[in-house]
């Protein structure tokens, strides 16, 4: 992403990375952005941060410094310590003042003469050897190959220790700084950094394809709300690294997700149309009018698809209009039962489908809005970049908007079922009202902007379309505000009228 | 492969060395090969391998000793951490916990620990390893006794040791 997108973006990232840096829009987060209601993220308050590959390396540093600082221990021991501990600082301190038996680091041996290598078994000059922070030396010949061999070996090589059996002392990153060449240095830091983030159950990497960000979630205990918006735009949960998906909880998703990747449902769908031949069991689908059926060859076996009886004893003696038996009217039963799940599915699905593919339409539209609309529209219609800001505010809720009524179609097919009708209605309502209001904000943002942005001239009526957008953008918020609050009291509002609470 | 193949001949020379030195391990090298070795290692006394002669087979990798050897048994056991049927030795030196600090012989020496003390929780031999977990040390013994006797037991007159 280029800076200018970066400079008009007034989103709600998270807060202050560094301190240092002068946050004048707030993509790191600044403090003025946080003190402006959140029109469009439904979230309270911002509970992480969101780490850039720097960030991710001064932060790892600073841990680094810290921790070996305060146990006076060398830079490569304090890296161990930390990778150890999944870089939980209390964690290292915890276990270093509790392990009495703890080696301490040995000064180096001083002696001279000569000395066989552990490894290569060559005699060297003690002062030509080379040993972690213990007595066992070998040659840095060996020490050289053992250290490159471990970091191409993969992110083992952070826990690399002396090559000597039992032996727990660690050849840590000032090892790898003075022996390894710089291709190696380079992916053992790789490696140093992933592991601040990936080892840490409160960081995780942004799960947006290509972003390289990282997110440290603060874990205030009784959070309500997981939602993450990346400084890549990219919105998810992060308790199950889905895209975002309030109002509906992660469990939902999950279900959701699954039924609709699994088989199942073209099972069903095989039960529901099809029938199998009496004979050879194949599934067959009745795409003509007439019920004397022929399977393929080889079976060729002719029937009726009625009564699934042969066809030659169906002709002259009709056995097909007389009632028989009891267990294919059963087997019709279920099969009409399984439609009907089938077409409620179905439902739901298409609907939150088409939302879907409209949010990521949306979401190339709000890109594209910040990369070039606003400049085109500032440019002819004379505004400065503030005063077009609102076309940005109206994408970024029509994404939202869209991704909160995707999921509000998964909630309806796993909560609407066997509530009561009063619920179902209710839902319906509040999804139905929602919905029109994203639809006239859509088509809004869509189609009337389009005139002001191919006009060689300031427009005259622009103030009043500005003004629209505006008003819609505000009203569709509260209809999903409403939406979304209703759900996650899974529509109490209801029990209330019900048992008489409410007049 | 210089690397590995200048170790090994230390190695070599060290073993014809230290021969004396561990009278229960008896490494040979490949006449042609010096990444093929053989080794000759003696059941440990009060186990149910007492007695017996057991023979290791040696796969040294170019890598060594940043890798470790491939290494099985040749003759039949009945021990919990080696797979009956192929000999795999399952050694946590032979695989994660290697160190280019081993050698041939101190793989031998670790291998002669690991059959005086067996790890039935982490089983290659799933009969051997339940046995001991449920227990049954004498059905263990006596299983580990009968192979070592079927199959580890020098024949008369034959002189394995030099």
């Amino acid at each position: 992403m280029d800076s200018d997108e970066q400079d008009l973006y007034y989103g709600s990232g998270g807060d202050v990375v560094s301190e240092e840096e002068d946050g004048y829009y707030c993509n790191d987060g600044d403090a003025a952005g946080d003190d402006e209601p959140d029109r469009t993220t439904f979230t309270q308050e911002t509970t992480y941060t969101i780490l850039r590959e720097e960030d991710v390396k001064k932060r790892a540093e600073n841990d680094i410094a810290q921790v070996s600082t305060l146990l006076s221990v060398s830079r490569g021991l304090a890296c161990h310590l930390l990778c150890r501990n999944n870089w939980c600082l209390n964690a290292v301190y915890d276990q270093w003042f509790a392990d009495a038996e703890r080696s301490d680091e040995l000064p180096p041996h001083q002696e001279s003469g000569e000395q066989l290598c552990g490894i290569c078994f060559e005699p060297f000059e003690i002062e030509d050897m080379v040993s972690a922070s213990c007595v066992h030396s070998f040659c840095a010949g060996c020490w050289k190959t053992y250290i490159s061999f471990s970091i191409n070996d993969g992110p083992g090589c952070l826990r690399l220790q002396c090559p000597e059996p039992k032996c727990r002392a660690v050849a840590g990153v000032d090892m790898v700084e003075s022996m390894a060449s710089v291709d190696e240095k380079q992916k053992y830091y790789g490696y140093l950094y992933r592991s601040y983030v990936e080892c840490n159950r409160n960081r995780k990497w942004c799960p947006a394809s290509g972003c390289e960000f990282a997110v440290e979630f603060k874990d205030a205990g009784g959070c309500e709300s997981y939602d993450v918006t990346c400084d890549c735009y990219y919105k998810f949960c992060w308790n199950c690294i889905e895209e975002s998906h309030r109002p509906v909880d992660c469990k939902t998703v999950e279900k959701w997700i699954k039924k609709n990747s699994s088989e199942a449902e073209n099972t069903n769908w095989i039960l529901a149309y099809t029938k199998p031949c009496p004979k050879c069991h194949r599934a067959i689908e009745k795409n003509q009018g007439c019920n004397h059926m022929t399977c393929r060859s080889p079976c060729k076996h002719q029937f009726c698809w009625v009564c699934l009886g042969p066809w030659e004893k169906h002709t002259s003696n009709s056995t097909c209009n007389t009632y028989r038996n009891q267990s294919s009217n059963i087997n019709e039963e279920s099969r009409e039962r399984v439609k009907h799940f089938l077409a409620r599915y179905t439902h739901y699905y298409e609907r939150w489908d088409s939302n879907d593919k409209s949010k990521k339409r949306a979401l190339t539209d709000l890109n594209q809005a910040r990369n070039q609309h606003i400049d085109t529209l500032a440019q002819t219609q004379g505004e400065n970049m503030a005063g077009v800001q609102f076309v940005i505010d109206a994408w970024t809720q029509i994404v939202e908007c869209r991704r909160v009524l995707k999921w509000s179609y998964a909630y309806g097919y796993y909560h609407t079922s066997k509530e009561k009708p009063g619920k179902l209605d209710f839902f319906g309502y509040l999804q139905g009202e929602a919905e029109a209001a994203l639809e006239r904000l859509h088509y809004c943002a869509e189609k009337e902007m389009s005139k002001y942005l191919i006009a060689d001239r300031p427009l005259e009526d622009f103030k009043d379309f500005k003004s629209k957008l505006l008003q819609l953008t505000a009203v569709t918020g509260n209809y999903f505000q409403n939406l979304v609050l209703a759900l996650e009291n899974d529509l109490s509002e209801v029990d209330d009228e019900t048992s008489g609470t409410k007049n | 492969m210089q690397a590995s193949r200048a170790r090994l001949f230390k190695e070599y020379k060290e073993v014809q060395r230290e021969k004396v030195a561990d009278p229960d391990i008896q490494l040979v090298c490949d006449d042609s090969n010096i990444f093929k070795w053989t080794a000759l290692i003696k059941g440990p006394s009060e186990t149910p391998y007492d007695g017996g002669v057991f023979q290791l087979a040696f796969s040294v990798p170019e890598q060594y000793p940043l890798q470790p050897p491939q290494v099985r048994f040749l003759t039949k056991i009945f021990h919990p951490n080696v797979h009956f049927k192929t000999g795999e030795i399952c050694l946590d030196i032979l695989k994660n916990a290697w160190s280019p600090a081993w050698t041939l012989q101190s793989v031998c020496r670790a291998i002669i620990a690991l059959m005086a003390h067996p790890e039935p929780d982490s089983p290659l031999n799933c009969d051997s390893g339940n046995l001991l977990r449920s227990g049954d040390i004498r059905g263990y013994q006596s299983m580990a006794r009968m192979y070592t006797r079927l199959a580890a037991m020098p024949k008369k007159g034959e002189l394995v040791f030099r």
